[in-house]
């Protein structure tokens, strides 16, 4: 269980999809896909491996081939040696590899950047209507320095959108 | 695993010439999906239905059985075979034999059929060598010698002999629910669903080609597309289903009316959990008929260590439910935890089950 992070990775799924990109989702084994329609996500090109049990790694190396963005959820802390393979491919490729990661078991490479849920608020009415989220962002280059932003997810028109 | 009746025409398993064989495969279907919805035509000869919420509204397995049987002989004039068994492999198998097996006998069914059922002469042949003879003695082997003896393709059939996979390659035939559009004349509609089969550019190449790798490397069942259908939850609006089959080449990904109203859960379990709701006084929280709650949630109880405080609950919301199970009472209920966390739960009476999680 978690703060948002899903929903805040998923956004970004959604802008390169409003874009006729191709994207996959590995290792998310239970993903919400209403929910990534109400987050502006185009089903018609996304791939899902929702279990891809021992080989995770693999099947997004297949899939960073031939998708312009691949979100992974390695289902227990990921080794340094695929996670750098991984990202050779993605560099290779010119492709974006989203990785969800618990604190726990991080990501085991520095990332060009990197989002950290920190807080998180409801806004409900009647039911819940959307959700601030408090994300720390670091990372190299501009970002080295850290920045915290708030961003709503979903915003009015169903995207996360910063504050 | 769910059980699926399969109805075996054999009067259907063969194209004739004149088109006759197309068309009275689509009237049947259609007769079918009237009778049991989510009926699939797998291929020519073979058809699929999941068993569950027809036998609850017809009233037991063999009343459906019966409604099926008159059904194929009202449209096709001849008695079809068929079985019940779980997953697609075991289903046609049952329907070839006729047999009915019972729940969660399955995998003993599969193990004790001959080694031709997996359709490889070259296999049977290699294995009666070295005295193997059932689908049971196959799948004993370790996978790495499977690697080490045979070809590649023996290893995605060890894991249909294991039961890892649910169909064997090549039982669907991934044309028909395509051509069987076009005999509808719904070939527009259907080319519009589809990002695969409308209009592709060099992105769309890319991506089949990525998906046969993952497909080769995981098997049939592991590479999925999205599709979404009718119900009033988000937990049964959208599925996944195995990219190249007939429901992810005729699924519907309109949006549908009369759902609960976004946000969505970000997760939304396939196999919703079984979880206890306790008021402030430590008392189990109870929908009545009119939907009302005994009191208001003030803990939710996972498994008996875990428990975590309720701050906030929103619903219940009654749901109308689908056409066989119309008698159900159920109703969505959203909370948020102390931790921050939130919830989409479904009650049905006394009982409460965590659908989706807003993560």
């Amino acid at each position: 269980m978690g703060l948002g992070g899903l929903s805040l990775a998923l956004s970004l799924v959604s802008e390169a999809s409003a874009q006729g990109h191709w994207a996959a989702v590995v290792g998310v084994d239970d993903p919400g896909v209403v929910a990534m329609v109400e987050l502006g996500v185009d089903l018609r090109r996304v791939l899902f491996v929702p279990r891809p049990r021992g080989a995770w790694a693999e099947s997004a190396a297949d899939l960073l081939d031939g998708v312009d963005l691949v979100l992974v959820r390695p289902p227990s802390r990921a080794g340094l040696i695929a996670a750098r393979r991984l990202m050779d491919r993605v560099r290779e490729r010119g492709t974006v590899l989203i990785a969800l990661s618990e604190p726990r078991a991080p990501w085991p490479l520095p990332a060009d950047l990197f989002f950290r849920v920190t807080q998180a608020e409801w806004v409900a009415s009647s039911k819940l209507d959307a959700r601030y989220l408090t994300v720390h962002v670091s990372g190299r280059g501009e970002a080295q320095r850290g920045s915290e932003h708030v961003v709503v997810v979903p915003n009015r028109r169903g995207r996360a959108e910063a504050n | 695993m769910e059980q699926f009746l399969a109805v075996w025409v054999d009067a259907l398993a063969l194209e004739q010439p004149d088109g006759s064989t197309l068309r009275d495969t689509l009237v049947l279907l259609d007769a079918l999906d009237a009778l049991c919805p989510f009926t699939e035509a797998v291929r020519l000869g073979l058809f699929v239905l999941p068993l569950r919420g027809p036998s609850r509204f017809f009233g037991g397995d063999a009343a459906v059985l019966d409604m099926v049987r008159q059904c194929v002989l009202d449209v096709v004039g001849v008695a079809p075979k068929l079985g019940v068994a779980e997953g697609l492999f075991c289903a046609e198998l049952a329907a070839q034999r006729e047999v009915i097996v019972p729940r969660g006998a399955s995998d003993a069914f599969r193990r004790a059929q001959p080694l031709e059922v997996l359709g490889r002469k070259d296999l049977t042949t290699t294995c009666s060598r070295l005295g193997l003879h059932t689908v049971g003695a196959f799948a004993d082997l370790a996978s790495a010698r499977v690697g080490e003896r045979f070809n590649k393709h023996a290893l995605t059939l060890h894991r249909v002999a294991c039961g890892e996979l649910t169909e064997l390659e090549g039982q669907r035939d991934p044309r028909l629910a395509r051509r069987l559009a076009q005999l509808r004349g719904e070939e527009e509609f259907f080319d519009e669903q589809q990002g695969f089969f409308g209009q592709r550019g060099a992105g769309d190449d890319r991506a089949e080609a990525a998906a046969h790798r993952v497909r080769r490397r995981l098997g049939a069942d592991a590479i999925a597309v999205a599709s979404l259908h009718g119900g009033r939850g988000p937990e049964d609006q959208g599925t996944l289903v195995p990219w190249g089959s007939p429901q992810a080449q005729a699924r519907d990904l309109a949006p549908w009316p009369g759902r609960l109203a976004a946000p969505s859960p970000a997760t939304t379990l396939a196999h919703p959990a079984p979880v206890q709701l306790r008021d402030a006084a430590n008392r189990p929280v109870v929908m009545d008929a009119r939907g009302t709650l005994s009191a208001e949630p003030a803990a939710v109880l996972f498994s008996s260590p875990l428990r975590r405080e309720v701050v906030w609950y929103a619903g219940p919301w009654p749901l109308v439910e689908r056409w066989w199970t119309r008698r159900r009472r159920r109703a969505h209920l959203q909370l948020v935890l102390a931790t921050g966390e939130a919830l989409l739960m479904v009650a049905e009476s006394s009982r409460w089950w965590l659908v989706g999680i807003y993560d």
